[in-house]
């Protein structure tokens, strides 16, 4: 640090947090997204299993700035106070880094991810095939990029698959902002704080069955279902990625 | 809990398919709804519903407070649930928080609205009294008094209600206070702010059971659902919030398909909630 003794050390912050104005470009009809990617286009999804040697199962997963490792644990045996019970249980927990947001500790705020988190993920996994005992999944977001709950829920069926937890299908998630008159899919964090409304969908692309879904703001009827019909287009495409992940892992074990 | 036989859980299914549910009730029809308000006097606003054997309160309560850096031009607004033991054993400790959070996130999505600010039942710049200095925090906080199926609908009512109840005192700003300082005010007991709740929308819970969907089910009938989706409409047919509950999958074609349904129930709850209000309103003055 090239802090000058006696002046007051300010912490440094990459990038000012109190700006919150609604930058012009976002009302225009002809803006570019601040990373240039199309409306439709997602930002490049990077997938890798096995991240944590001493997990059942885990997988890490990159969207642009949005990070997140996930671990499976288990199927182990549920606590002693449980009840006994003749299906699985499913126990899921995302946490934030102290330092995954501008503001530190900021990330507490979202409180209401875990369980959004097991409930995307339950309706797929196959919670008769380990009946009696539990299975842990924990999220850790590493860095807050924008849409981390679809980050997280991918990146936790990835890391199910790979723990060879039996589900019926991957499921894949993917969120649409609706900025005026615009949907852009896959937002980032500045995106995200203007949005004056949003889509998250959680699905099983090859059943083509949704196991999330949640809209917050308003959206007009045409605009959801445009919006649906772009993240379920969306979900199949991640899916094929995600699927090419585990099959490149699961050759490079044979040889 | 809900301890049924298997004689029972069919008796319900079947009655789901055939249109005529244990009760007597339709499909899209809704139970009696009683709306009592000003039932807090301590609160600015209170109000309690009735659906069925289902018992809510809802209460606002409003405090000075310094607005947001971020926000400088609006007010705060928080929103609890609290699910007391008293309504069911379950929600005893734990049992009662989980269901109290998933309540409140699901209520905050469907009437605060986005970041933005569209799509908000509450306009929340309202609630500013001195940009950047002084502001309205609004405290919601419902309270299930007795449980028997689809909270949230009634909860969203109940806060509907109580905020077309709630008065908040105007304020007099001192003049003459520096710009650095905190300025003096003079809250008013007499003159009361309104709301305007006309933007405030409805929850419709569809409880999907075997093929067919349910408005306003009953406990026994949720017990035997395989996922519910919350959406919550204005008076516009803006959606402005949607949450999914239950574990299993839905093909998109049927949310279209609930969104249009919902559409269309929302309108009449609009309307019977909008008369029972005002009639509560009504015989609050009068008593």
């Amino acid at each position: 640090m090239a802090a000058k003794p006696g002046t007051a050390s300010t912490t440094y912050s990459p990038v000012d947090p109190t700006h919150k104005t609604k930058p012009s470009i976002f009302t225009d009809s002809d803006w570019v997204r601040p990373d240039s990617r199309g409306f439709q286009q997602c930002r490049p999804a990077f997938f890798r299993t096995g991240a944590v040697n001493s997990a059942s199962g885990s997988a890490y997963a990159e969207f642009g700035n949005t990070k997140v490792i996930v671990s499976v644990f288990g199927p182990r045996e549920s606590k002693k106070a449980m009840m006994y019970s003749d299906v699985g249980r499913l126990n899921c927990n995302v946490s934030y880094t102290t330092f995954a947001t501008h503001v530190r500790g900021q990330g507490s705020d979202n409180k209401e991810f875990s369980s959004m988190l097991h409930k995307a993920l339950e309706g797929a996994i196959i919670l008769e095939s380990f009946p009696k005992t539990t299975v842990d999944v924990f999220a850790l977001v590493l860095e807050s990029g924008g849409s981390d709950l679809p980050v997280v829920i991918s990146c936790a069926s990835l890391a199910l698959a790979d723990a060879g937890i039996m589900m019926y299908d991957l499921v894949t998630s993917v969120s649409v902002s609706c900025l005026g008159k615009n949907l852009l899919i896959d937002p980032i964090l500045e995106e995200e704080s203007c949005q004056d409304g949003s889509l998250m969908i959680a699905c099983m692309p090859s059943r083509y069955e949704v196991t999330q879904l949640t809209v917050t703001g308003e959206l007009s009827a045409p605009n959801l279902s445009e919006a649906m019909q772009l993240c379920l287009d969306a979900c199949a495409k991640l899916a094929q990625i995600m699927r090419s992940c585990l099959k490149e892992a699961a050759s490079a074990a044979e040889e | 809990m809900v301890g049924l036989s298997e004689g029972e859980k069919e008796f319900i299914k079947g009655g789901i398919a055939q249109d005529l549910r244990s009760d007597g009730r339709k499909r899209y029809t809704y139970r009696p709804i009683y709306v009592e308000t000003g039932v807090i006097p301590q609160a600015n606003g209170s109000a309690r519903v009735r659906l069925g054997a289902t018992d809510v309160i809802a209460s606002v309560k409003a405090e000075l407070g310094k607005p947001s850096a971020l926000q400088p031009d609006k007010g705060k607004v928080a929103l609890f649930i609290d699910c007391s033991p008293t309504a069911e054993p379950t929600f005893e400790g734990r049992g009662g928080e989980e269901l109290s959070a998933e309540l409140s996130s699901a209520l905050q999505r469907c009437l605060l609205g986005s970041k933005s600010g569209a799509g908000a039942g509450i306009d929340l710049s309202s609630l500013i009294v001195v940009e950047g200095k002084v502001c309205w925090d609004l405290y919601i906080d419902g309270l299930v008094i007795s449980s028997d199926g689809n909270l949230l609908d009634a909860l969203g009512a109940a806060i509907k209600a109580a905020l077309s109840n709630t008065g908040i005192p105007t304020v007099h700003v001192v003049a003459g206070a520096s710009n650095d300082e905190q300025p003096e005010v003079d809250i008013s007991d007499e003159e009361f702010l309104h709301f305007d709740t006309s933007g405030v929308p409805v929850i419709v819970t569809l409880t999907k059971v075997g093929k067919h969907y349910i408005v306003d089910a009953t406990s026994e009938e949720e017990s035997q659902m395989s996922s519910a989706v919350s959406i919550s409409i204005n008076r516009q047919g803006h959606i402005c919030g949607m949450t999914k509950r239950g574990g299993s999958g839905i093909d998109p074609s049927v949310i279209l398909d609930m969104i249009s349904v919902a559409n269309f129930v929302s309108r009449q709850l609009i309307e019977k909630l909008d008369s029972e209000i005002s009639a509560a309103e009504a015989n609050e003055e009068d008593s």
